[in-house]
């Protein structure tokens, strides 16, 4: 069985109530959502009608996200759901780049979120089940005819895209960040200095373009699924 | 068969690698000339560039992913 995907064996960081093993990027997920959640709350604390700092920032990725949405979703389609695409956005640069931080791997309880299958496939089934929900709240039942269309023969073949979309969804984002790490990795430990920098100055450019790219084709997911073609 | 096991890694990487860059090459050629036709456009093919790319790397990401499974194998 050399294919088979084994199941990665943590070593729990500490046990919650000798039932629930919490491993080390669950902690730094809870640190991630700390961090966001802080940002957003000190940003939003006192609003201001000429926003200055932090406020401006923060309005600066809504408006901007929103607008992007929009062109992509339609606007009132947008509205609904830019909020959840904009935080698997926020999320997942945040979680690419921890992973850049010195100590990302070798601290108790920090890692990079989404340097595992476990995280990258959460947030594919919450794609997955978003877009199921978004086009049946657009069409109603009528959403089910897109399965028979163009024929019912396509049934099987539309299933299969529907299931396989979070698959490539989960290996993309995760076949990312964990191979720039293990190269990085391997690297360091050929050279000890400055030569793994060039990719770790990389590895910010694709951590970007992955989280960019993981909303985008939520979105487009969500687009087909909600759209009038459909 | 341990041996077995690197040599199918190394191709893993090399087929994917080869195929990815053909199409890298070749898309980013495409891009470059039509930013030299047209420079107004230099930012909407910018964005599909960068997420076309992506998904070229994905399929070379595969063959990365399969080579890490197979030199885990190893010893």
């Amino acid at each position: 069985m050399i294919f088979a995907l084994e199941l990665p064996i943590y070593d729990p960081l500490f046990t919650i109530a000798d039932k629930l093993p919490v491993p080390d990027l669950i902690v730094t997920e809870w640190a991630i959502i700390l961090i966001i959640g802080l940002f957003a709350y000190f940003s939003t604390r006192k609003m201001e009608r000429v926003p200055r700092g932090l406020q401006n920032a923060f309005e600066m990725i809504v408006q901007w996200t929103f607008d992007f949405f929009g062109q992509l979703l339609g606007e009132s389609v947008a509205k609904k759901w830019t909020p959840l695409l904009s935080t698997f956005f926020l999320f997942i640069l945040v979680s690419n780049y921890s992973g850049l931080i010195p100590g990302a791997g070798t601290i108790d309880g920090f890692k990079a979120p989404t340097s595992d299958w476990n995280v990258t496939a959460t947030l594919a089934i919450i794609v997955f089940f978003t877009v199921q929900v978004a086009g049946f709240r657009e069409h109603k039942l009528g959403y089910f005819g897109n399965f028979i269309k163009p024929t019912p023969l396509m049934l099987p073949l539309n299933l299969l895209e529907e299931v396989v979309r979070p698959l490539s969804l989960t290996l993309r984002l995760f076949g990312n960040v964990f191979g720039e790490e293990m190269i990085v990795g391997m690297l360091l430990m050929m050279v000890p200095f400055l030569i793994p920098m060039p990719l770790m100055a990389l590895g910010l450019l694709t951590g970007a373009i992955q989280a960019i790219v993981f909303t985008i084709l939520s979105s487009s997911y969500i687009a087909g699924a909600t759209g009038e073609g459909h | 068969m341990e041996g077995m096991f690197a040599i199918g890694a190394g191709i893993a990487v090399a087929v994917g690698a080869l195929g990815g860059g053909i199409g890298m090459g070749s898309l980013g050629g495409k891009a470059m000339e039509s930013i030299a036709r047209q420079p107004e456009v230099a930012d909407q093919v910018r964005t599909l560039l960068f997420i076309t790319l992506a998904f070229i790397e994905t399929l070379t990401i595969y063959g990365l992913l399969i080579a890490f499974m197979l030199v885990g194998k190893i010893g």
